[in-house]
């Protein structure tokens, strides 16, 4: 199964999907940070300006500046996009303690903005099984 | 005819460790008395299913108390608690179960409690085997290691950072409804006392190399763990079940860290054989 959210022919169609979510909306509300996503070599980076985001980029990424990250796996990512993932792998969270999961940089940053965050991961989970 | 709940709201005053805590608590039922403690960052509403099931209010008295700090039990008036850390010591929180259930006049009670209040039922029965007659670890394990808890109480770090974890920590088949539900209560507590609770989780509750002494021929020790919970796994568990004899341990399919929230008639399933034989136990003086 490819992860689609990193696939650059869907970033655009995504963005937008977020951006018209109505409780990524509130979740995402002042978010001004760019959010790494790694899935296994490759990253995307999510750019979120006053709480809309303003781009998925995936393509020539590997430059960009993020203030946190979260890396893992392609075959973790797989797991967490299932719509019934198996334990372990269904929260990001939960995942980080039990090491499938990793969370890089400003960590204080991201707990902020972890429910835009794990709201956003919610969406593309949705968007993979559609 | 006005719909109500048949739970009575009470307070009652606890002096623990020469202090005195006006504490609430909801109370439903007759029969054999549980004492129903909520987890850490929680309150008693973590239970209103249970105090709401007549299954079971049928047959056992359901006393589930707002620790001091939490919910509807404020901090104690006679202490500066503002100008000090909130940290919840095992020994108080030990003490807090006895004098609630010596105030109440409670005959050895059950004891039940998730997470935080999981692992309390272990020392329960490790230090006091015969104030109760049984005790109900949800989410217990020997020990939980010893992270940095700075998150959980942090200026730039606000409570929604609490509800996404506890929503999250459900079980992916858990109803909306009730998933949200338990996002907005954990919301509810006040973020220091969340990471207070978690020092005496994370820091204060170790029975490696002491569970084996737990006598379960004084007070029953049963064991039950979401096969989705992170935080405790069925392994977990396993590991310090297999260390206390005559415990028993059930691994329960499809729920997670608020089992008695996330489902309650699939946690209930999985409770009531234990409360039948907890009944059926000879009675001891």
């Amino acid at each position: 199964m490819a992860v689609r959210f990193i696939d650059p022919k869907n970033t655009a169609a995504y963005k937008d999907y977020l951006n018209a979510d109505p409780e990524f909306k509130i979740a995402a509300r002042y978010m001004t940070k760019d959010v790494c996503i790694e899935v296994g070599n490759t990253k995307c980076i999510v750019k979120f300006r006053d709480g809309i985001v303003t781009q998925i980029k995936s393509e020539n990424a590997f430059a960009d500046p993020w203030d946190f990250a979260i890396r893992a796996s392609e075959d973790a990512w797989e797991k967490f996009l299932m719509p019934i993932p198996p334990r372990f792998y269904d929260g990001i969270f939960g995942g980080m303690v039990r090491g499938n999961f990793r969370l890089e940089g400003d960590t204080i940053s991201a707990f902020s903005h972890f429910w835009a965050v794990t709201r956003m991961l919610d969406i593309f989970r949705e968007l993979q099984n559609k | 005819m006005v719909k109500a709940d048949q739970i009575v709201c009470k307070y009652i005053h606890l002096n623990i460790q020469g202090i005195e805590y006006r504490v609430f608590y909801e109370e439903a039922g007759t029969g054999i008395p549980i004492i129903a403690q909520h987890s850490g960052g929680g309150d008693g509403l973590e239970w209103h299913f249970m105090l709401n099931n007549p299954e079971i209010t049928s047959r056992y008295r359901i006393i589930a108390p707002c620790l001091p700090y939490h919910g509807y039990s404020l901090p104690p008036e006679s202490e500066e608690w503002w100008k000090q850390e909130y940290r919840l010591k095992k020994s108080f929180f030990m003490e807090f179960e006895l004098a609630l259930s010596h105030a109440l006049g409670l005959d050895r009670p059950v004891y039940i409690g998730c997470y935080v209040g999981g692992n309390l039922g272990l020392d329960l029965a490790f230090d006091y085997p015969d104030e109760f007659r049984a005790v109900i670890g949800v989410g217990a394990a020997l020990s939980s290691g010893q992270p940095t808890l700075d998150t959980f109480y942090h200026p730039n770090v606000s409570n929604h950072y609490r509800m996404v974890n506890s929503f999250y920590f459900c079980a992916p088949l858990t109803p909306e409804k009730y998933r949200r539900e338990i996002a907005w209560c954990c919301m509810q507590c006040a973020a220091p006392t969340t990471k207070g609770d978690l020092y005496y989780y994370f820091y204060e509750h170790d029975l490696r190399g002491k569970a084996q002494f737990i006598d379960t021929s004084k007070c029953a020790v049963y064991l039950l763990t979401g096969d989705y919970d992170p935080t405790i796994s069925v392994e977990d568990t396993l590991i310090m079940a297999n260390q206390i004899e005559g415990s028993k341990f059930t691994e329960m399919k499809g729920l997670s860290h608020s089992s008695m929230a996330e489902n309650p008639p699939v946690f209930t399933k999985y409770l009531m054989p234990i409360l039948d034989e907890i009944a059926n136990q000879p009675t001891k003086k």
